[in-house]
């Protein structure tokens, strides 16, 4: 008999956001505007483990559906009875509160033993299944660190499962595509990336949700060894709305057209060179013209502030900090009266006094590979690696785990690595989480790194947080900008910062790590950009012991499988077709001849999009829908042909760069939501364009 | 408790609206030890719930003080019932400007004429949406269980017994090939001693009763569609407006006199909070016009000069549609034999019922009070045979009946004889005879509405803002039932259909027309009632779907 712990939560409703809901002032996203829903993933997983549940053929199994959060989350729990959970426990106390994942993690695992040992006769045939992550946190790490805090494996990102020979076959994404695995070991952690077909209420279950006794446990009765704001590991410093892109509404001819499109991608490197003029780069304080330079804190207004004091210590003819007493204090405190409080002062005062970065040691990558190729994701890495390396003056360590990994050593240098870890063991010749988080926990500890970052991968995002996790350590998943800065307020000199989008992208938030001696952040793939490669760098390569067993290996890897023609939207450039297309012939046509010309001149990679009436007038398959139904995108450019701009396709391109819009009805309402757009027949367009494109130089 | 058998309910009642909570609230007051299910096919409590509205305030108040007389003091009383009317315009218009015509219906009233009964003054003007979601809090209040996303496919009927022995809810995880999902669960059967239908206008559950238990409406059922939308304007044109006054406007650009252009129906513009006037459009589905769409009079209204000086630039926040059943008593459906609306342990309430006073275009009242009176009877005598026939007898005696007779001429004259001498000729109300109306499908003709705005009204947007959602993979539940008879329709009347469907439902795809666009369905049901070849089947889909109004 298998039991199965079901993990949900308790999730602002991201698919209906009003404009009310936004701060006018901040542009933030105020989450009580929101209804609560249960966590899209956490509703997949329960229906996962129903049906693992039903292909065992066996009633006997309960499924025991659990939350942490404020007293009503309790809906959640409903919802889950009302679906199939046999029991329901929610986990509530405000000792547990302001939790980040360690914090959230830690008291989760040690709910679930307490189920274990007091629901379950302490069997340890169980799953523990869940969402693979949530939509307010986007952070996909509680799982791994509940497995890592319970010792056991976890299988991540499932899409289905079988039961076959009297096991469960877990399908999972990995990088590049799929594969089937079998866990070694109970109990084990399932992650649910992916399942159709969640549960419909019943009525009769309904009904018995609403009657259901919901077991609730405090702080006191699981007894967690991290818990709430104390128990966190990161911190986050400051949240903000994204960049508001206002549309261009500008429009073009044909030539005018394709020169902006080739040019967006040519002027790249030239924007990023631009861009890093203008913020200038990190430099340590000891490197700084002044004493009391603090140009470089992680808010500006701090900035300003200590501006402001330094110019009036300047004029003092102040050269030593330590020689401040308390006469020159009160004269400051006065002369800053209008633009700072007293405290402010006197906090700065005690700040200068700090100048040494608060870590030590490398900035590190954690390798990936897909068979024996190293991803395009760590060579990104290694890119932004050399910049954080470069301002704290350390060098960029890579550390790269399998059976044989040597040979990768070259290119690794090649990209700006300077020393090379390399740990084989025939045993970690796939991925397995135990295994390798053993080994790259050990060489992390040995060489101790200040950063470590991991790709926002399958692999990434379940290493990353069982590592940190074993170490201690706070980790940010997913980010999509890395900057060093002082906090110098908190005494914080050169750390790093951990900017991600949350809320479906909806509010950013930069994060710190606190109470660690290693800051980790997971970064989001296609984000950073990798420098040309030079092959005359040199570097050192050290060879570290894997202490591993047999025993180590928890999964049992049946078959890999490359997803070949998948619909990948994570793509540079989207070009979709709307009902002006009128036939299937001519949306074919005409989106793949747009398609291959970009993709032969640009050399990026390009998919196919549609609009909702596009699909339902059978031009393309379902799964190419975009917009509110369907997916929703975010390309560096997206080409809307024939699409009239309905709301409810816009909301799913809100958050593309450029957009370009070819329509023959010169009232569209796309016009007013596109960047650039062309008025006119897009049968006789796209061919114009595709000619133009290949003339551009 | 593990093992009570959760499908087995004493009172079921189809539809959380106004009606159907009443209903609940007043039976578990009066005899707690029943259990009282209330369950609704909208995502949420309110979510279905469209009205104007301005309700009498007699039957609320009533209800409310019966189950407790504090609501009416209560936070909710305070807020959901802030707006009273004290100035009721009733204007007609012209193209340009308005003839005020309170003074008229003023006098009507005090000589007793029925269209005196088109007056509002002292009425509440409330959101529906929020009316019912504060009775739903009502009727949780007293141990009523209130279950939402559950959609009733048919009645579960003993041929024998002639009665109701439950409901059958619709199947649900069938994909869009026909095929059942890995998540398919067949439709449950709710086992109830008592049923009360009160799913609203037009509702199928009421439609498979009259078909299983054999019940006839004297006339033929009539209707309406209201098109509305909630519009935040800025402070100085709300209070110009006042939050007191109600606007009702005959006329431009649905009627003009001598012209031809002779709908029923027209223009509403009511105060809500937060600086929103709620304005709107309704008009008779009986329209001649084969290329008309509500949503294109409801543009123009909005640009009289009278109406668009309190909306202009205003941005609008929520959006829907629905229909009003118009038939009046001589619609209601009955059992020819004992004359009871409904049969055995089964009855109508409220709006599926056709409870709606056509002169005053008002039914909420009607609604609430019949809603008291089916709790009343079921729970006054334990003989569950006789429930329809002894809550029949109680309406007939009731006012709401009352009323409902007295007007029971007024929409019919209209439909015979047109504005311009219907509506005189209905002063005579219950003198005149009666007459043979044709149902609403048949009226089209192959006219043109001319009075176009600039451009067709932007249906995808008003979809948006009704914040319509349904499962995208389930099959249509728009059933096309012949599709030779589209391709006729297309050359005679050129497909209506994918014109008045607020919600741009129907397309025409390469020849064949399709109900392309299902999962957009704003659930007015306008579609089976004007189709011209009585053609197109509304079913309902999976529970939980469509729009999600909040302060309709």
């Amino acid at each position: 008999m298998s039991n199965y712990i079901v993990l949900v939560k308790q999730v602002p409703d991201i698919s209906q956001i009003t404009d009310n809901a936004f701060n006018p002032e901040t542009g933030t996203l105020i989450r009580s505007k929101l209804a609560n829903v249960i966590n899209d993933l956490d509703a997949q997983a329960l229906a996962f483990a129903h049906q693992m549940r039903k292909l065992k053929n066996d009633d006997t199994g309960k499924i025991i559906a659990v939350s942490m959060g404020p007293p009503m989350a309790d809906e959640v729990l409903k919802y889950s009875v009302s679906r199939c959970a046999d029991m329901a426990v929610l986990l509530t106390d405000r000792l547990l509160g302001g939790a980040d994942t360690v914090a959230t993690a830690n008291p989760l695992a040690f709910t679930i033993r307490k189920i274990v040992k007091e629901l379950l006769d302490d069997s340890d045939d169980y799953y523990i299944i869940t969402g693979m992550q949530s939509v307010d946190g986007d952070t996909a790490q509680v799982p791994a660190q509940i497995a890592q805090e319970l010792n056991i494996s976890c299988i991540a990102y499932a899409t289905d499962v079988a039961y076959t020979n009297e096991r469960f076959e877990f399908t999972s994404i990995i990088t590049g595509g799929s594969q089937t695995v079998v866990a070694k070991k109970m109990p084990i952690v399932v992650t649910v990336a992916k399942y159709e077909y969640p549960l419909f209420a019943q009525f009769a279950l309904t009904r018995k949700a609403n009657e259901a006794q919901i077991i609730t446990w405090g702080a006191a009765d699981i007894n967690a060894t991290q818990i709430g704001s104390k128990g966190s590991k990161t911190q986050v410093t400051r949240v903000f709305p994204p960049d508001k892109t206002t549309r261009l509404c500008q429009q073009v001819d044909v030539t005018e057209l394709a020169t902006i499109i080739v040019h967006l991608f040519k002027q790249e490197h030239q924007k990023q060179q631009d861009g890093d003029e203008k913020a200038p780069h990190y430099m340590l304080p000891e490197r700084r013209n002044s004493l009391f330079d603090r140009s470089y804190e992680a808010l500006v207004a701090d900035s300003e502030a200590f501006k402001l004091l330094g110019t009036a210590l300047e004029s003092h003819g102040v050269t030593d900090i330590e020689s401040i007493n308390e006469e020159l204090t009160t004269t400051l405190v006065t002369e800053l009266e209008k633009s700072l409080h007293k405290k402010q002062v006197e906090e700065m005062l005690s700040a200068l006094k700090i100048r040494t970065p608060k870590y030590t040691g490398d900035v590190w990558v954690a390798a990936e590979c897909d068979d024996d190729t190293v991803i395009p994701s760590t060579f990104e890495l290694i890119g932004k690696a050399c910049d954080l390396a470069d301002s704290l003056e350390v060098k960029v360590g890579v550390i790269i785990a399998g059976e044989k990994v040597e040979h990768h050593a070259k290119e690794l240098i090649a990209a700006g690595a300077d020393i090379i870890y390399t740990v084989e063991n025939p045993l970690l010749k796939e991925f397995d989480p135990i295994a390798y988080e053993k080994v790259f926990s050990e060489t992390i500890k040995t060489y101790r790194p200040q950063i470590v970052l991991y790709a926002a991968t399958p692999q990434g995002r379940a290493l990353g947080p069982m590592v940190s996790y074993n170490l201690g350590c706070g980790l940010t998943a997913d980010c999509t900008s890395l900057d060093i800065k002082d906090r110098s307020k908190k005494g914080d000199i050169a750390v790093l910062l951990q900017t991600r989008p949350a809320l479906g992208g909806n509010v950013m938030a930069t994060i710190c790590t606190v109470n660690s001696d290693i800051q980790m952040a997971t970064a989001r793939p296609g984000v950073m950009k990798r420098i040309p490669a030079d092959n005359s760098r040199t570097g050192e390569v050290i060879s570290c012991a894997a202490s591993i067993t047999k025993n180590d290996i928890s999964l049992e890897i049946i078959k890999k499988e490359k997803s070949h023609g998948k619909i990948n939207f994570d793509v540079p450039i989207i070009v979709s077709g709307g009902k002006g297309l009128r036939s299937k012939q001519s949306y074919e046509t005409l989106l793949n001849d747009l398609s291959a010309s970009l993709q032969s001149k640009l050399e990026v990679a390009v998919e196919k999009g549609a609009s909702r009436t596009a699909v339902e007038q059978g031009f393309t398959e379902r799964v190419r829908q975009i917009g509110q139904t369907g997916t929703a995108v975010a390309p560096k450019l997206y080409i809307a042909l024939g699409i009239s701009g309905a709301i409810q396709h816009m909301i799913g391109v809100a958050n593309a760069e450029t957009i370009v819009a070819i329509n023959n009805d010169p009232s569209a309402s796309i016009f007013k939501q596109s960047d650039y757009y062309l008025v006119g027949n897009v049968e006789d367009i796209v061919p114009q364009l595709v000619e133009a494109i290949a003339n551009v130089l | 408790m593990e093992n009570k058998n959760y499908n087995i309910v004493d009172v079921l009642i189809v539809g959380a609206g106004p009606a159907g909570l009443t209903a609940a609230a007043t039976i578990k007051k009066r005899k707690p030890e029943l259990s009282v299910c209330v369950i609704d096919k909208a995502h949420a409590v309110g979510n279905h719930n469209l009205s104007g509205a301005v309700l009498e305030p007699q039957a609320l108040h009533e209800f409310l003080n019966y189950i407790d007389t504090n609501l009416l003091a209560s936070d909710e009383a305070k807020t959901i019932l802030e707006r009273t009317v004290t100035q009721d315009n009733i204007n007609f218009f012209t193209s340009k400007r308005l003839v005020p015509m309170q003074s008229l219906v003023h006098l009507a009233k005090i000589l007793g004429f029925n269209i005196g009964a088109m007056s509002h003054k002292g009425d509440y003007i409330v959101s529906i949406s929020q009316l019912t979601k504060w009775f739903a809090k009502i009727a949780a209040s007293v141990g009523v269980e209130i279950l939402h996303g559950f959609s009733v496919s048919e009645i579960v009927w003993d041929k024998i017994t002639k009665t109701a022995t439950g409901v059958r809810l619709v199947d649900q995880g069938w994909n869009k090939e026909g095929e059942k999902q890995q998540n398919f669960i067949a439709g449950e059967v709710i086992t109830a001693k008592y049923v009360i239908l009160a799913e609203g206008v037009d509702g199928t559950v009421t439609r498979d009763l009259i078909q299983k238990a054999g019940l006839t409406r004297e006339h033929e059922p009539l209707f309406s569609i209201g098109v509305k939308e909630l519009i935040q304007v800025s402070p100085e044109q709300y209070e110009k407006f006042t939050k007191n006054r109600v606007v009702h406007a005959l006329g431009y650009p649905i009627f003009k006199p001598f012209t031809g252009l002779d709908m029923f129906g027209g223009g509403i513009m009511y105060p809500y909070d937060d600086n929103c006037i709620a304005v709107g459009m309704i008009v008779g589905l009986d329209w001649k016009e084969k290329d008309f769409n509500p949503q294109d009079a409801l543009a123009l209204f909005k640009e009289h000069k009278f109406v668009k000086q309190f909306i202009e630039n205003g941005t609008i926040v929520e959006t829907g549609a629905k229909m009003i059943p118009e038939g009046g008593y001589r619609a209601i459906p009955r059992n020819p034999e004992t004359n009871a609306i409904g049969c055995g342990n089964i009855v109508i309430i409220g709006d599926s019922a056709g409870l709606v006073n056509m002169i005053k275009i008002k039914g909420l009242h009607n609604a609430i009070r019949s809603g008291m009176i089916a709790a009343q009877t079921l729970t006054h005598s334990s003989v569950v045979s006789t429930f329809s026939g002894n809550y029949t007898k109680e309406l007939e005696s009731s006012p709401v009946m009352k009323e409902m007779r007295k007007a029971q001429n007024f929409r019919q004259t209209v439909a015979k004889f047109g504005n311009l001498i219907g509506m005189p000729l209905s002063i005579l109300g219950n003198l005149l005879p009666k007459y043979d109306i044709e149902a609403d499908y048949k009226t089209m003709t192959s006219k043109k509405y001319k009075l176009k705005g600039d451009k067709t009204f932007d249906k995808a947007n008003f979809t948006a803002l009704a914040l319509i959602e349904h499962r995208e993979e389930q099959p249509s539940h728009l059933k096309i039932l012949n599709a030779e008879a589209c391709k006729e329709c297309a050359e005679k009347f050129n497909q209506p259909c994918v014109v008045f469907c607020p919600a741009g439902v129907y397309e025409d795809i390469h020849g064949t027309l399709k109900p392309a666009n299902a999962s957009n369905c704003l659930h007015c049901k306008t579609c089976q009632r004007k189709c011209p070849y009585d053609n197109i089947r509304w079913t309902v889909p999976e529970g939980g779907g469509g729009p999600r109004y909040k302060r309709m």
